[in-house]
């Protein structure tokens, strides 16, 4: 007996628009919708050709944000140029599209729809949008293009989001310049700390693995997407065949906007953390590679907080607790995992820090990034 | 043949879609999947079935079929299988293809956790007494994985015979979560019930292997593993759009109406599963060790990994969105009221729907592009914690035609 078919649902007529929305989403932009009065403007723009630029001398075209307000090279940057706000923030972000249309998704702040930043459930901008949210949790976001994503994110177009909380009224607090704190600290950080919870940090790191396949940086805005028909969203005639967007075999590898071709084992610098002896260094970590990442660090320390959230902070980590792990004890993430870590080294030196890179499907070690970190006597 | 006796069925003809509504003990019983077997008794075959892919290619699969279903068809995945902790289940599995199969229960105690083989054209019959509440894969451990990615995999939800949280035996925490569901300040609202529940059961498939087990080719597990490039991602077997508005796939209901989200993962890839709108309590999952196990020290994420042949259970609390400003004791239908009357690309905002998709962006992919036709779903918020839905959008279109997405590449 020949196999049966097991078919498609049937797609009803009256269904066609929202398939078709799924793939080819309107454009929209203007005024914030349904308006509250901000207390934090932010702007960014879509999209930057920048090259990155390897030891050997190679370029790999990146796509990169630029905030139109910053015309120096701090404005555009890999990654983005974080987004720093405050706790209880109202915030009014201006995006624009320059060159095609694209999205910003606030990845992990949890808006409205047409605030989410996904084409396919709400438009995407054509021109300029302002895209209206608060930031109510104090902790490690993200912000990135959520247009044929697969691609745009790879290209570069991802940032984080530190939403800071506020300066608490403590002696320690002393020296602490107001919120959003300063690049690098010193700062507060939310973290199961009763009754404030709240911990002070001297250093901050922003440690961002990405995994680079230079085939996919050769690609244009809309490579491989599917031609829309409104009439027949689901024609199989419009589906690419030809595309690789499922193959991917990254060459280069990156931590925090240093990357590194595979055969070069040189310590990534701009990771590497310089701190002293009774210091609290808080590490945030924000994965943007699509391999599986296992980060070692050299020295015990304690995991406070996830995905924005902080363990055993009441009410939403009522039902979590900070870890404490050991100096090595590897830490597992994939793409878009967040976290964020408390070191404070008791003795001076240098302590190495390795992100494993490993295969999405084989699960095999591609490369290893190291970094340090390196503790002096107070 | 026994059969758990108080039961309904409600026939979409157009569909071919059963649900289940009844009541009584039955009633704790729910059928998230397009198609689901009720009761204790099973009877599957193994057997073969092209099935045709988001962009209409048929390709070869091993599949279930469930021989009392009215379709007469084969499943991909396998029917949802139900159970309360302690039923006898009884299964009758007939293998149709031209080699063995297997027929096995990661975590069930006894001969069906240690897997079952069944030889061409056999039938084997088995009983077991139904585990531990939680969520379950049912695969044929054969050449593994081979076997079980080819198709030969579907879920099984167990539920506890008493309590109100999903687990026979849950942590301390775990137990805590579901007594704050609709008590405290956090969650107002409703408890979880049962019927709130949704397994997304993810697949990947590299439709080379596919041809060389229909053209009857021994396929080498390990050259599997080693070359595996999929080419199609899936959720309960659909994909895209399919998985995106199926609203056996979407979990959907007011503020204050938390789900259970029983993630599987029966195919190849480590993916990154990231969800819109809520962080979710990471309530239950198979640890690095390869347990399964009700968590202790429960995250609350929004991205969490999943890894081929893993579990992981989520809670959504339908909470309203935390970052959305204004007064929290406002209505969102009166506080966000013009977003929610827009018809956006001929789509209302209204209700509010947010994604989940794989964050390892390669799996938004189908054919080795046309993003997002992938692994992707979502959730929707129909209405307010008072009990009131939101109005409909104003049937006028807004927003431009997306020209220069038309035409592709």
């Amino acid at each position: 007996m020949a196999p049966r078919s097991i078919p498609l649902r049937p797609v009803p007529p009256d269904e066609f628009p929202i398939f078709h929305k799924h793939v080819c989403p309107p454009t929209f932009g203007g005024e914030a919708i349904d308006p509250v009065p901000p207390t934090r403007q932010i702007a960014r723009n879509l999209l930057v050709n920048r090259d990155l630029e390897l030891r050997d001398g190679t370029k790999v075209p990146m796509w990169l944000f630029e905030d139109p307000d910053d015309d120096t090279e701090s404005g555009t940057t890999l990654p983005g140029k974080t987004v720093r706000t405050v706790e209880g923030d109202i915030v009014h972000a201006r995006v624009g599209a320059k060159t095609n249309t694209h999205t910003i998704h606030w990845h992990g702040i949890e808006p409205t729809s047409m605030n989410d930043g996904v084409g396919k459930h709400s438009f995407e901008i054509s021109g300029n949008f302002v895209y209206q949210f608060a930031t109510n949790q104090a902790g490690t976001f993200l912000y990135h293009c959520h247009k044929n994503t697969g691609l745009h994110f790879e290209m570069g177009l991802y940032g984080a989001v530190i939403v800071d909380p506020k300066k608490p009224d403590i002696p320690e607090a002393h020296g602490v310049p107001d919120p959003p704190y300063p690049a690098g600290g010193p700062g507060f950080v939310r973290a199961f700390n009763p009754p404030s919870h709240v911990v002070r940090y001297d250093v901050e790191a922003l440690w961002v693995p990405d995994d680079i396949d230079t085939r996919w940086h050769e690609l244009g805005h809309n490579a491989f997407m599917q031609k829309c028909d409104p009439d027949n969203p689901i024609a199989a005639e419009d589906f690419t065949q030809d595309g690789f967007l499922n193959d991917f075999r990254p060459d280069v590898f990156g931590l925090s906007g240093e990357a590194k071709r595979v055969d070069d084992d040189s310590p990534f610098e701009r990771a590497a953390v310089h701190a002293k002896v009774g210091q609290t260094v808080l590490i945030r970590f924000i994965d943007a590679a699509y391999n599986v990442n296992v980060i070692r660090v050299g020295l015990p320390l304690q995991l406070i907080a996830v995905d924005g959230y902080p363990r055993g902070v009441p009410p939403a980590g009522k039902y979590s607790r900070p870890i404490n792990l050991p100096a090595g004890e590897p830490i597992r993430i994939t793409a878009a995992m967040r976290g964020d870590a408390l070191i404070r080294p008791t003795e001076p030196g240098r302590f190495p820090v390795a992100f494993d890179f490993f295969h999405w499907v084989t699960g095999k070690r591609l490369y290893t990034a190291r970094t340090f970190i390196d503790v002096t006597a107070r | 043949m026994k059969r758990i006796t108080r039961r309904g069925f409600i026939r979409y003809a157009a569909l071919g879609v059963a649900v289940f509504v009844g009541g009584g003990v039955a009633g704790r019983y729910v059928a998230p999947l397009k198609m689901t077997t009720y009761g204790t008794r099973h009877r599957l075959a193994i057997t073969e079935a092209l099935a045709q892919m988001v962009d209409r290619r048929p390709v070869y699969h091993w599949a279930f079929e469930d021989l009392d279903s009215l379709e007469h068809l084969p499943q991909m995945p396998g029917p949802l299988i139900q159970a309360i902790e302690g039923d006898e289940v009884n299964f009758s599995v007939t293998n149709t293809l031209r080699e063995a199969h297997g027929f096995r229960i990661p975590g069930v105690p006894g001969e069906v956790g240690a897997g079952i083989v069944i030889g061409p054209g056999e039938t084997r019959t088995f009983e077991f007494a139904a585990p531990v509440g939680g969520s379950y894969m049912y695969l044929d451990h054969l050449n593994a994985p081979v076997n079980r990615v080819l198709g030969l995999h579907g879920p099984m939800i167990v539920l506890p015979k008493s309590g109100n949280t999903p687990y026979s035996e849950p942590t301390p925490t775990v137990q805590s979560l579901f007594d704050d569901l609709g008590t405290t300040d956090f969650f107002p609202g409703e408890p979880w019930r049962p019927e709130r529940t949704r397994v997304w059961l993810f697949s990947s498939i590299d439709p080379r292997f596919n041809s060389m087990a229909e053209r009857g080719e021994s396929i080498d597990a390990s050259r599997f593993r080693e070359e595996f490039l999929p080419r199609y991602f899936t959720i309960n077997g659909e994909s895209g759009a399919y998985a995106a508005h199926n609203h056996h796939t979407v979990p959907s209901g007011r503020i204050g109406q938390p789900h259970l989200l029983r993630l599987m993962n029966a195919g190849m890839t480590a993916d990154s599963p990231h969800i819109h709108g809520n962080h979710v309590y990471l309530v239950a999952w198979t640890d690095l060790a390869g347990n399964y196990r009700v968590e202790d020290n429960v995250r609350f994420v929004d991205t969490f990994t999943t890894d081929p042949g893993g579990r992981m259970d989520w809670l959504l609390p339908f909470r309203r969105p935390p970052d959305i400003p204004g007064d929290p004791n406002i209505p969102l239908r009166q506080l966000v009221r013009t977003e929610l009357s827009l018809t956006l690309g001929g789509v209302g905002q209204s209700p509010l729907t947010y994604p989940m998709h794989g964050h390892n962006e390669i799996s938004q992919s189908a054919a080795g592009g046309n993003y997002p036709q992938g692994m992707v779903t979502g959730w929707q918020i129909t209405g307010d914690l008072d009990g009131v839905d939101f109005p409909p959008s104003n049937p006028k279109e807004q927003g431009g035609v997306n020209e220069e997405t038309h035409g592709g590449h």
